[in-house]
């Protein structure tokens, strides 16, 4: 089991260098700050991207747009979400 | 042309060039003779046999204020450019809110898009560093992404084309922002080309050893290529009628263009330049004008032997003895050759030829070539009052167009 926030640090790096926001750094963006929109500025394909980099890195798939929708509403989520399916899979 | 096809005029101007990052520093660089063409940074050059062009300043190529932050992440250094010629033609057109979105179009000419970003992207791939292709190389890859960018940053909801023809890419956008007006289409187009430099073309024409080794000497003597550039221009157009309406301020008149095909070979003009002969003569008869109405040709004048000779012979063979009292200059000298944006930045040198009175300089030419029966107007610019002039672009595959402009 990931040390909830070893994994809340590795998801910050990972949307900073897989979706290149270059102006942002890992403390800059809060655990419970929405991701898309009006958070960091994220847009419906910057979500696909994401899918694709939570597969990859995790091998956690992303069925559908309404578990997508409460897995990337924020970095908690997001932790959250992958913690549940790690010990769902273990 | 029919009798009742309205006047059309340009009444906003923009660009970014290896020159300028506005209008009136691209008027000032014009009128000193200026030459923007040094050695590439943009990417590693090393192992090219030429390694120059004429690049836009650092300053000039950050996307502007205010573009949302995930579409910021998605740009071309060509969407840039864009961006930034055409915030200044719009704020130049005073346009904000004076004509409804759907009724303002968009006709932008380019020819490589984002390649520069998706060979990036691609060497990262090879070289093993990131095994993701990232969203942004294939959002920003097609030549229609600029123009998709322009009306999603300005709200811009009328017709939207981007086309591509070689070299005379944005010659032709300029064409058809005039027939959308003449055929009532919209009330307002935002026109031009955009165009950086990547590997692609920079290790084509090099193979084609299509590049000059100096920075080029468009018809000099002793020319031996082009060199290459990057940039934007953008113009906005609309009816006489409007901007009257509107008070708008008048730049110029845009009054035609002809355009026509070598049908010939991949890379090389017409040997005669019957190709490049009609077009002239097309955009001549569609604006009503004779020969001895021009005063001033921009040319194609890329700099490689064979383009210089042909451009020559066909202007000689349109305009025969009204050749003698020609002004002809190429603006390559000075910004390189932008490909597809080489139209818009090029019927811009002459819109501000027309409007101040001056012949833009044709920059590194030492020894005219004899062939030339026409005034080159070598290395300085000079004071001159110009009534019409034509501004010729000539693509690979050969696509030719020739504008015709006016004084306001």
């Amino acid at each position: 089991m990931t040390d909830p926030q070893d994994l809340k640090q590795r998801l910050k790096e990972l949307l900073i260098t897989g979706l290149r926001l270059q102006e942002v750094a890992p403390a800059g963006i809060a655990d419970d700050q929405p991701i898309f929109v009006e958070g960091l500025g994220l847009d419906s394909i910057d979500a696909l991207e994401l899918v694709v980099l939570i597969e990859e890195h995790f091998g956690i798939a992303i069925p559908d747009e309404e578990v997508g929708k409460k897995a990337f509403a924020s970095i908690n989520a997001l932790a959250e979400f992958i913690a549940a399916e790690q010990s769902r899979g273990a | 042309m029919a009798p009742s096809a309205p006047q059309v005029v340009v009444t906003g101007l923009g660009t970014v060039n290896a020159l300028a990052g506005s209008v009136s520093e691209f008027v000032a660089a014009l009128r000193a003779g200026t030459c923007g063409i040094g050695p590439v940074t943009v990417f590693d050059s090393t192992g090219y046999r030429s390694r120059i062009a004429a690049e836009v300043r650092p300053a000039d190529a950050d996307a502007p204020a205010g573009v949302a932050s995930a579409l910021r992440r998605r740009l071309s250094r060509s969407d840039v450019f864009a961006l930034r010629a055409t915030a200044e033609a719009l704020a130049d057109a005073g346009l904000a809110g004076a004509v409804p979105r759907e009724r303002i179009g968009l006709a932008i000419g380019g020819t490589t898009g984002g390649m520069l970003r998706g060979e990036e992207s691609l060497r990262e791939r090879i070289q093993g560093t990131r095994d993701q292709y990232p969203s942004a190389s294939v959002l920003g890859a097609p030549i229609s992404a600029s123009a998709d960018v322009l009306a999603d940053a300005f709200d811009l909801a009328g017709p939207r084309l981007s086309l591509s023809t070689a070299c005379s890419s944005s010659a032709n956008a300029l064409g058809a922002a005039l027939d959308w007006i003449s055929l009532g289409r919209a009330d307002v187009v935002v026109t031009g080309g955009t165009e950086s430099l990547c590997r692609m073309t920079f290790a084509g024409f090099n193979a084609l050893h299509a590049l000059s080794l100096a920075p080029c000497r468009p018809f000099d003597r002793e020319r031996s290529g082009l060199s290459l550039g990057e940039g934007a221009a953008i113009l906005v157009v609309e009816s006489a009628e409007h901007a009257a309406r509107r008070g708008a301020r008048v730049h110029a008149e845009l009054l035609s263009y002809g355009n026509s095909a070598d049908a010939h070979h991949l890379t090389a003009p017409h040997p005669e330049g019957t190709g490049a002969a009609l077009a002239m003569r097309r955009a001549l008869a569609r604006a009503g004008l004779a020969p001895e109405d021009i005063d001033y040709i921009n040319a194609h004048g890329t700099g490689t032997p064979l383009n210089d000779t042909v451009e020559a012979m066909a202007i000689t063979a349109v305009f025969g003895e009204a050749a003698a009292r020609l002004a002809v200059s190429s603006t390559k000298g000075a910004v390189g050759h932008t490909l597809g944006a080489a139209g818009a930045i090029e019927a811009l040198a002459t819109i501000l030829a027309l409007r101040d009175g001056f012949l833009p300089p044709t920059v590194n030419l030492t020894d005219p070539d004899p062939t030339c029966a026409f005034d080159l107007v070598p290395r300085d610019s000079r004071s001159a009052t110009l009534r019409y002039a034509l501004s010729n672009s000539y693509g690979f595959g050969g696509n030719n167009t020739s504008v015709v402009l006016g004084r306001a």
